[in-house]
């Protein structure tokens, strides 16, 4: 049998150059669909964008610094609903970054393999509740509780200005809606914790439990600074979902534009992603228009956070491995 | 010590059994009298608060039990080991509580739903639409049937359009590995941060205000595709991975071409891992209501047509019922919660149990 010499040419194995021209077809095919991605992102971008340049040349620095929602004036500010978004991302925190940490410990140091694996399980199937069922539970059960927690603050810190409240209405508090989130954000970031955690290398771990240290000294000395840039990028992932939450909020916060500096058993808050849901029924040409601004707000601020993230989690990943 | 020493030297007194080389064993009535009295302490102001106070269990929890247990973890260890010893009584207590806390948490979820949905539950409720029915229509009739046939629309259509190309991406990825790669990962994990809300608003402002697409099923897919799309994308890529290398080169070394070696050789060999995949990002976006409140919008008819008209799902059931002042909306909206929180389980345990035969196979 005879063998055409161009037959014998190597096939590109891992990349480059194939010679076959399907081959080239369907690698371009699938480069063109792997540029999805790109695609999506670039035109949020231009579209959001697109509508937002307008609206910040109308409304002036105002749409960032101002407080207002005016549609007989046409004045529109959303500083109340971006401040408001970061309170209740960093009341969130302040409750989820503890709790994932005890959680992902308690998982990976602590328990039975068995019951750990079931926590796992139970935490992932935590992530998977969709946040318009959170917002149900938070509106019709939680709210209950976390107003009975509220009333309690008040009383016995109310002089503390961070607790004062002068309705005496503890319902559709930013305090209420940051636990939700922190409901919401507790599986995702420790998801990424708990197999931080369990990557801290068993030898040093060995190490220091030879050279006596107790469990406290362990973690603070050994598996925290090695995991740090992990968790950290873990709480961002965590944060940046927060950030972007719409439904959950929209449904236990009062939205009152103005801003709320820090009394968070005031009745009275807002993000801007509950803003654009809450808004959108009844918006005219030029409220709609204001809401993708506010959009586009919103997409660039969670981006950022993202990309910080990933970036943190990116580079811990390489060290590691 | 060496055997010639042992040989020499008289043999040695046993050493007491107990703390031979274990130190930690050595647990003394002292040791279990602490461990006793700082489990029993504890709870007793609990129990009283319990029957004296009409505090809510959790409140009574947080704010009386853990900080009680706390300080008496720290006194039992500072009394038998020291005050080295306390600051793991607090992580010990601290921990098994949040874990407790979280327990709670879910089963306060999941049980709320089950019972308050449970009251909604009938046949009718399964199948009917809401087009005769008013907010205070008693339950019996009128339900989730039209808006569990849009749900069931709406992510068939997003994952018909997200599957495709998401295999294709992590084809690109682990198949392809053109110059890209770094920056394809890039892009569909900055993707997979774009808000909900945000993936709404860009399928309205580029297709429904431009005009070239009513408020419909459609529209909400392609929203539920750019929320899904990263999901699929990345476990897809996690899954060929795991293809050996051999029977790609194998493949290559038979002379089929680059496109076969994927289409007959990779995929099938990772098909479990791609139903995976598709199973999680159908998962990702089945509950999310915010991007189709602002592109499929709500229909009391029941709607087929994936164009043209705006379509019930059940996120969105949930938000206009459940915002109502009738106790029957409400119950409406739980019973749909828990249609939609069923769905979510079956999604869940069947990717878990998916994969779980993919690792055991592996």
């Amino acid at each position: 049998m005879t063998v055409a010499p161009q037959d014998l040419k190597p096939r590109a194995l891992v990349s480059g150059a194939s010679f076959n021209r399907g081959d080239r077809v369907f690698n371009r095919v699938i480069t063109l669909a792997a540029f999805t991605a790109l695609f999506v992102l670039a035109g949020i971008t231009v579209f959001l964008g697109y509508q937002f340049i307008p609206v910040v040349q109308e409304q002036g620095l105002f749409f960032f610094t101002g407080s207002a929602w005016d549609p007989a004036a046409g004045r529109y500010g959303i500083w109340a609903m971006v401040y408001g978004s970061i309170l209740l991302s960093v009341i969130a925190l302040i409750v989820a970054v503890p709790a994932s940490l005890l959680l992902s410990i308690f998982m990976v140091f602590l328990a039975p393999r068995r019951v750990s694996a079931v926590l796992t399980n139970l935490v992932d199937l935590m992530a998977a509740i969709p946040s318009i069922i959170l917002g149900l539970w938070g509106f019709w059960v939680f709210q209950q509780v976390a107003a009975d927690w509220s009333e309690l603050l008040n009383r016995y810190f109310g002089w503390i200005p961070l607790f004062q409240n002068s309705s005496g209405n503890f319902t559709g508090t930013p305090f209420i809606a940051g636990l939700v989130l922190a409901v919401m954000m507790i599986p995702i970031t420790t998801s990424v914790t708990r197999e931080v955690m369990a990557r801290t290398p068993p030898e040093l771990i060995n190490a220091a439990e030879s050279l006596g240290c107790s469990l406290y000294s362990m973690l603070r000395h050994v598996a925290l600074p090695f995991g740090r840039g992990g968790l950290i990028g873990g709480v961002m992932l965590g944060l940046g979902r927060a950030l972007g939450e719409t439904v959950a909020v929209f449904f236990v916060i009062k939205l009152v534009f103005d801003v709320n500096l820090f009394r968070i058993l005031e009745s009275e808050g807002g993000s801007v992603a509950s803003m654009i849901v809450a808004k959108f029924g009844e918006a005219n040409e030029q409220e709609l228009q204001v809401l993708l601004a506010a959009g586009f707000v919103l997409f660039v601020g969670t981006l950022i956070v993202n990309l910080i993230a990933n970036a943190i989690v990116g580079r811990t990943g390489r060290l590691s491995s | 010590m060496t055997a010639h020493a042992e040989t020499i030297l008289p043999p040695r007194p046993p050493a007491p059994q107990q703390s031979a080389g274990r130190p930690w064993a050595r647990r003394g009535p002292g040791f279990r009298l602490a461990v006793l009295l700082g489990t029993i302490l504890p709870p007793v102001p609990v129990i009283a608060a319990l029957l004296y106070t009409d505090w809510p269990p959790v409140t009574i929890f947080v704010a009386i039990y853990l900080p009680l247990q706390l300080i008496a973890a720290c006194a039992a260890a500072i009394s038998q080991r020291g005050t080295r010893a306390a600051g793991d009584a607090v992580i010990i207590v601290l921990a098994i509580g949040a874990t407790l806390l979280a327990v709670i948490v879910l089963g306060s979820i999941l049980s709320t739903i089950a019972i308050r949905g449970y009251q909604a539950m009938s046949v009718a409720f399964l199948t009917q639409n809401t087009l005769y029915i008013s907010p205070s229509t008693p339950l019996g009739y009128g339900g989730v049937g039209a808006a569990v046939l849009g749900t069931f629309i709406i992510v068939a259509l997003a994952t018909v359009i997200t599957v495709p190309i998401g295999i294709a991406t992590a084809v690109y990825v682990t198949e392809v590995r053109g110059r890209a790669v770094p920056y394809v990962r890039f892009f569909v994990q900055a993707m997979s941060g774009v808000p909900s809300v945000v993936a709404g608003l860009f399928i309205l402002v580029v297709l429904i205000l431009s005009g070239a697409l009513a408020y419909s099923a459609l529209a909400g897919a392609l929203a539920y595709s750019i929320l899904m799309l990263p999901t699929v994308a990345r476990t897809a890529e996690e899954v060929l991975k795991l293809v050996p290398e051999e029977l790609r080169t194998g493949a290559l070394a038979l002379g089929s071409t680059r496109a076969r070696v994927v289409g007959q050789v990779v995929l099938p060999a990772a098909r479990t891992g791609i139903v995976t995949a598709t199973i999680l990002g159908i998962a990702r976006v089945v509950g999310e209501t915010a991007p189709l409140l602002l592109t499929s919008l709500s229909n009391d008819r029941t709607i087929i047509n994936p164009v043209g008209n705006p379509i019930a799902s059940l996120p969105v059931f949930i938000f206009d019922k459940v915002s109502l002042p009738f106790p029957d909306a409400v119950a409406r909206a739980w019973g749909a919660a828990l249609v939609l929180m069923v769905i979510v389980a079956i999604l869940f345990t069947a990717a878990r149990l998916l994969s779980a035969r993919r690792f055991a196979k592996s």
